[in-house]
C-alpha cells in the first residue's frame, strides 16, 4: 500500500481506501444549455499528463468527496480539499 | 419466553476451554452500538458515562457502550442530542465488536490495516474510521496495547477469520468476552 493520499479529515491513508471519480474540472452546463455542450460535459474528457484534479470518494473512511490535486506521471499529490470546501471556493 | 439472540461468530468459536495468550482476541457478545449524525459538535455527548464516541467523519460518530442495552443506548443519545437536529440509529445488530490486545497487536495488525497505529501517534482514546482486512472499520485505540475493532455484522466473519490468520505467528487466542 505504497500510494498515500492525505484525507483532511482522517490523514494519510493508502489509495486502496478510495474509489476515483475521475476528472474535477468539468462544469456542470445550465440545463438549459446546447445538447453540444452537455455532450461535452458528460462524455468528452481530455487525457492530460502532469497535473490534475480529481474527485476521490474515501469510501473506507470518513465518506466524503475530496479533490485530489496530483501528479499522473509522479504520483506527488499537491493538495487534498472536501469537495464541499472545493465547491464553496470556487462560487467564492 | 427470552429471546436469545445468535451471535454471527458463535460457529467460529468454540468454547471448549480454549487458552487465553497474551495476544488475545475478544469478540463482544452484546455491545451496545449507534451511530450519530450532526451538523456540528457534540459537546452534549461528552458528559456521557458508559459511552464511547467514536469519530467517523465530519459530523459522524459511533457511539459504543458495553453495559448499556443496545435500545438504551440509542434512546439516551437522541435524548441528549434533543433540538440540536441531530439522528442517532441504533446498528447494535448491524455490527460486531472485537477487542484486540497483547504485546504483538501493533504487529498482527499492521498486516490488515495501513494507518500508523504507533503509541506516539495514535493515543488512547483516538479513534477513527479505516481499511482493516479490506472492510470498512472503526478502530479504536482503548489501551496502551489495546485496540476495538468495530466492522459491519455481515463482513465479520471474513474479518474475524483475517485477523485470526495474521495472529498467528505469535499465537493469538480468541474467545467471547463471556466465556
Ligand atoms: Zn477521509
Amino acid at each position: 500500500m505504497a500510494s498515500l493520499i492525505p484525507c483532511p479529515h482522517c490523514g494519510l491513508r493508502p489509495k486502496e481506501e478510495f474509489s476515483i471519480r475521475g476528472d474535477a474540472s468539468p462544469v456542470r452546463p445550465a440545463p438549459t444549455a446546447s445538447d453540444e455542450s452537455w455532450h461535452r460535459y458528460v462524455h468528452i474528457r481530455d487525457n492530460p499528463k502532469g497535473r490534475i484534479v480529481e474527485h476521490w470518494h474515501h469510501a473506507l473512511g470518513c465518506r466524503r468527496w475530496l479533490v485530489v490535486e496530483r501528479d499522473n506521471l509522479s504520483h506527488e499529490v499537491f493538495g487534498v480539499t472536501d469537495a464541499a470546501d472545493w465547491a464553496k471556493r470556487k462560487e467564492a | 419466553m427470552s429471546f436469545m439472540p445468535r451471535h454471527i461468530l458463535e460457529e467460529r468459536i468454540g468454547d471448549f476451554g480454549r487458552p487465553v495468550h497474551a495476544d488475545h482476541l475478544t469478540v463482544l457478545r452484546r455491545p451496545a452500538i449507534a451511530s450519530v449524525l450532526a451538523g456540528g459538535p457534540v459537546e452534549a455527548l461528552s458528559g456521557m458515562a458508559e459511552v464511547s464516541l467514536r469519530p467517523v467523519g465530519p459530523g459522524q460518530w459511533l457511539a459504543v457502550s458495553q453495559s448499556l442495552p443496545g435500545s438504551l443506548l440509542a434512546e439516551s443519545l437522541a435524548a441528549a442530542l434533543a433540538g440540536l437536529g441531530a439522528h442517532v440509529v441504533d446498528q447494535s445488530d448491524g455490527f460486531v465488536l472485537m477487542h484486540i490486545a497483547g504485546p504483538n497487536v501493533r504487529r498482527i495488525l499492521a498486516k490488515c490495516i495501513a494507518v500508523d497505529l504507533h503509541g506516539d501517534v495514535f493515543a488512547i482514546g483516538q479513534a477513527a474510521a479505516m481499511m482493516c482486512c479490506h472492510v470498512a472499520a472503526n478502530v479504536a485505540r482503548v489501551g496502551a496495547d489495546a485496540f476495538e475493532i468495530a466492522v459491519p455484522r455481515s463482513y465479520a466473519d471474513d474479518v474475524f477469520e483475517e485477523i485470526v490468520e495474521m495472529g498467528r505467528e505469535f499465537s493469538l487466542t480468541s474467545a467471547f468476552d463471556d466465556a
